[in-house]
């Protein structure tokens, strides 16, 4: 076979399994989306039905009104999706170049200490982190779900250290024997080059903060102050049911923005660095 | 030390300082917390009471904990490696030059962001026993075996037969695989083209290339991705608890660890006992991450290193 | 378009809006939402206008056991919660509560108010701690249709366990390749309450003192019947119509779709059946059979939404003012009425059947008055026990294992974790009676 039409072959290959996968993929989503327009009795069947009898738009103001402060949630969540991010990225990238660009004595075991971190199970400290927010009175507040990013979680700090090492050492030295200080060199080169790592960690900080339910749950407890994940509770009924076709339609709701969000940054971060390709 | 490195020393604490601060105030102390706890009787609402290794001994001839012990062990070993294995390749074949290239990572990350009841709902109907997606295609394989062999064998119920219940959650586990791919595709922006290039000229195929550049200079993401998804899956929690209603699942097949822990803690009231489980998950993972970086150390290659 | 603009600007409804200047504030915490969750604000709404000393601010709390630890651990508990009456124990001897007596001695508040079960249930170590605003009991729910259709008399349910078994033969549907179509009754459908069986064969949970009687003559009876299913109707068989049952809250419920011709329910199953099932559907409700009618009838288990008053709360005066008014007969009836459930109160006017939505609410009522209605042990290892009899029951179920086997590993288990909790009491009674005691 000629070698044009290989790659053509291989890319329609390619393109197909892409497809099969992608509707395996996607299905969650459409039934999602599907269910927030039926009526209440078609939303459980077994096996899902994915297309509705009747297209029941009015499920969507339906849902915002049985939400109560729908628009205020969604400002409270970017609220707290904007804080989170500017301290996630900054706090992060400071954290992740001590432990990568710098070379100093005990630097890779305390880099294991942070490993380890992420080992601990959250419901094992979720009791004693909650008593040090209430000694210093944040509890009802929006402190608690905020402050602790721009304290460099270790998920962010492992993931850019894994970047920044891939960042050739002698890019640095050059820089130090011109006489950069190590912060110069953090924010005129390091960073620069790490556009993609950044985003990626920014992009996963915002939709993490957006559909955080636990953190709202345990720390808020004004109504108003709630988020979009936690009002989305207020759907779940007990010895009623719940109002499945309301409760998809305020979840396609909450989901549309970060999806969005997803699919126009993706191709900033994934095609981004397009510069040779590489570092140098 | 020298001059040079006190000051790299100095240096290196400074930027890392905001996580240090976490690091004591969030991990640190809660973490000496719950070690202290898992030597008392706590039930949170009451004061703790030092009870030295009772916890621990009581854990030690628990069946139930080492029933989760196993339960958790499965589960990693199978799905660490099919999400690795998954989450690369999807990585690999979307970043290809494929029209609506943008679409299909958009898909491929839904399931990340679509609220854990959606993936429940689907999940319970593909798994079902009787009118479920993966026994319906699986219905004519069986009838073909029957045929040849004689038997009568048919598809399991998958969620509600102990021997089966957790490949079930092990194959809606990678649903979960977005964010992985995400870093891979991220991470597959740094292999420097020319590589490829100088390759082609060798006549090199798909394959050796993959093999011989992709993965190497991907090693990095792909240590972090192993560990991470070590971290995860002996944390599973969230899946089973929704897919059994917060239950256990048949003879306790779909309790983990976790979920043990979670039941200890705010059903059973019983917070130091579900911190020792804490402690034991916490050393199970530390240990094999340990493991995991010694072995990785010959094969993960860093440029700037 | 111009709906989606309407409800934004209507948006925030609940935001406290005209707060009682002057007034103290106290703080209510519910897990209800949807129907349920307006009834109950009704009450709170028509409490906040019939005085103007206090304002109650309700809030919709979910997952409301986990916040409620946190928060009383917290020391920020709100005023007033709403939790299950099984819960009641755990709750009381973490010192988590506030006593009531005193509270319901100076307003009057006494147990001739209420059908005894309820302030039983209210009960624990000699205080009260809770009050009940909605209850449950349990009953035996039939298709009439499908009776008719298999030849018996609608009216008439079985009256014992062996008359069941004989309605249960005379109702089971095969299809031709063997498996089953549907059945009269299956233990397994819903399968909320695993633990109770065993009552309605003269089975106790508890001694009520020290010992754990999971593996009593009568519950291993219960089991046994239990075990019977899978030999009669072969253990795969049973988990393939089970895995073909629609979900509950639809049109294919298995009940409402005829799969299943009884089951144990609920009053709340009006609810259901009023959203998803076919218009022509027609129930009965009676007293769930026992093994031994002449021995035990009307055995039922009642359950409650109740409120309680978190330890450590601001205002617990007035949070009781505030109970207090909902368990006035008025103010109980709308609210039970709005919920479409009974009234836990001995007296019930006239009128509540009259506009009671759910026609069979009377047979729910009267079974809950019934000497035998009973509810679940009050032990603080309940929801352990409960799991593990939700595992015995599996595994007798699918043949894994015989009922006196798994029974005694229940037992067992259970008891060993039960010893516990008796250590930890007599550690801590000492001082928490005192602190119950105090004037």
């Amino acid at each position: 076979m000629q070698t044009a039409t290989k790659k053509r072959f291989f890319a329609f290959l390619v393109f197909m399994v892409l497809v099969l996968a992608g509707i395996a993929f996607l299905a969650p989503f459409a039934w999602m989306v599907s269910t927030s327009l039926k009526p209440l009795s078609e939303t459980m069947t077994l096996p899902p039905r994915w297309v509705p009898s009747s297209f029941q738009w009015r499920n969507y103001p339906d849902a915002i009104a049985a939400m109560g402060c729908f628009w205020r949630y969604a400002g409270n969540t970017v609220f707290l999706c904007v804080m989170t991010v500017v301290g996630t990225v900054a706090s992060s990238s400071l954290a992740a170049y001590g432990f990568s660009r710098i070379e100093w004595r005990g630097r890779d075991t305390v880099f294991l200490v942070l490993l380890a971190t992420m080992m601990i199970p959250f419901p094992v400290i979720m009791v004693p982190i909650y008593s040090l927010f209430k000694s210093l009175g944040w509890i009802g507040g929006f402190k608690p779900l905020w402050v602790p990013s721009f304290l460099a979680s270790a998920f962010n700090v492992f993931l850019l250290r894994q970047f920044f090492l891939t960042l050739p050492k002698d890019m640095s030295e050059a820089a130090r024997i011109d006489g950069c200080s190590e912060i110069q060199i953090f924010l005129r080169i390091i960073l620069p080059l790490s556009k993609s790592a950044l985003l990626v960690v920014a992009l996963f900080q915002f939709m993490a903060t957006w559909n955080d339910f636990l953190g709202p749950l345990i720390f808020l407890t004004e109504q108003k102050d709630f988020t979009l994940a936690l009002g989305l509770q207020s759907f779940q009924s007990q010895n009623g049911g719940t109002a499945w076709h309301q409760l998809m339609a305020a979840s396609t709701l909450v989901v549309l923005p970060v999806m969005a969000l997803f699919f126009f940054t993706q191709r900033a971060f994934v095609e981004g660095i397009a510069s040779t390709g590489g570092k140098n | 030390m020298s001059r040079g490195d006190k000051r790299d020393l100095r240096l290196g604490l400074l930027f890392i300082s905001p996580w240090i601060l976490g690091f004591l105030a969030l991990c640190v102390y809660p973490l000496l917390s719950s070690l202290f706890y898992s030597m008392c009787d706590y039930s949170v609402l009451s004061p703790a009471v030092f009870v030295g290794a009772d916890n621990y001994r009581q854990m030690f001839f628990d069946p139930i904990f080492w029933r989760s012990v196993y339960n958790t062990i499965f589960f990693a070993a199978f799905a660490i490696p099919l999400g690795l294995l998954m989450s690369l390749s999807l990585a690999i074949l979307l970043n290809f030059d494929l029209p609506g290239k943008g679409i299909f990572r958009t898909v491929f990350f839904l399931p990340s962001l679509v609220p854990m009841v959606c993936l429940a709902v689907l999940w319970q109907w593909m798994l079902n026993g009787d009118v479920g997606l993966v026994n319906n295609m699986l219905k004519p394989v069986f009838h073909g075996i029957n045929g040849v062999l004689g038997t009568q064998l048919s598809p399991p119920n998958w969620l509600q037969e102990a021997r089966y219940a957790k490949w079930g959650v092990i194959f809606t586990g990678l649903w979960g695989v977005g964010h992985a791919v995400v870093i891979y595709l991220a991470g597959l922006q740094g292999v420097p083209r020319h590589l490829y290039e100088s390759a082609e000229i060798d006549g090199a195929n798909f394959w050796h290339k993959t093999w011989h550049i992709t993965l190497p200079v991907l090693s990095p993401v792909i240590y972090f991705n192993t560990i991470m998804g070590l971290i995860g899956s002996f944390q599973v929690f969230a899946v089973p608890y929704v897919m059994t209603g917060g239950g256990d699942g048949p003879e306790r097949s779909l309790l983990f660890m976790a979920t043990y822990l979670y039941q200890n803690a705010f059903d059973y009231w019983n917070m130091g006992y579900a911190c020792a489980i804490g402690v034991a998950l916490f050393l199970l993972i530390l240990a094999l991450t340990y493991a995991a970086t010694k072995l990785s150390g010959r094969h993960v290659y860093y440029e700037g290193k | 378009m111009l709906a989606v603009l309407a409800a934004v600007l209507c948006s925030c409804s609940d935001a406290g809006s005209g707060q009682g200047a002057g007034r103290t504030v106290i703080k209510y915490w519910e897990k209800w939402t949807g129907f349920e969750a307006d009834a109950m604000r009704a009450a709170v709404d028509d409490f906040n206008a019939n005085q103007n000393r206090i304002f109650v601010e309700y809030s919709s709390v979910s997952q409301i056991d986990r916040r409620l630890m946190l928060a009383t651990s917290g020391g920020v508990p709100p005023d007033v919660a709403g939790i299950w009456s099984k819960s009641l124990p755990v709750y009381a001897e973490n010192n988590a509560l506030t006593p009531l007596d005193k509270f319901a001695g100076e307003a009057g508040v006494s147990r001739d108010r209420y059908i005894d079960v309820f302030w039983k249930m209210c009960s624990y170590r000699g205080h009260l701690w809770a009050l009940p605003t909605t209850p449950g009991s349990l009953a035996l729910i039939w298709n009439k249709k499908l009776f008719r259709e298999a030849g018996l008399d609608p009216e008439r349910p079985p009256q014992s366990i062996a008359e069941l078994e004989q309605f249960n033969e005379k109702l089971v549907k095969r299809r031709p390749d063997g498996s089953l179509a549907s059945l009269g009754f299956l233990p397994a459908e819903p399968g909320w309450w695993n633990e109770i069986w065993g009552w309605w064969f003269g089975g106790e949970l508890w001694n009520g003192r020290d010992a754990i009687t999971a593996n009593s003559p009568g519950n291993i009876a219960a089991f046994q019947w239990i075990e019977s299913y899978p030999r009669r109707f072969g253990s795969r068989d049973l988990l393939a119509l089970r895995d073909g049952f629609g979900n509950f809250a639809s049109p294919q419920n298995p009940f409402f779709t005829g799969r299943v011709a009884m089951v144990l329910q609920g009053p709340w199953i009006y609810n259901f059946i009023k959203n998803f099932a076919p218009p022509d559907f027609e129930w009965g409700v009676a007293p769930f059979p026992s093994a031994d009618p002449a021995r035990f009838r009307n055995i039922t288990q009642v359950e409650s939404d109740v409120l309680v008053i978190p330890a450590g709360a601001k205002h617990p005066k007035e949070a009781f003012e505030f109970i207090q008014y909902v368990n006035s007969q008025k103010p109980m009836e709308k609210l039970c009425l709005g919920q479409r459930k009974f009234s836990p109160l001995r007296e019930c006017s006239d009128g509540f059947f009259q506009k009671h939505p759910n026609p069979r609410i009377g047979e729910f009522l009267e079974l809950a008055k019934s000497p035998n209605a009973r509810f679940v042990p009050q032990l603080t290892v309940w929801t352990l026990y409960s799991n593990d009899m939700t595992q015995a029951f599996g595994r007798v179920w699918t043949g894994k294992a015989g009922a006196g086997e798994a029974l005694d590993e229940v037992e067992q288990h259970v008891q060993q974790a039960f010893g516990h909790q008796q250590k930890r009491w007599d550690r801590i009674s000492g001082t928490l009676t005192k602190e119950w005691n105090k004037p």
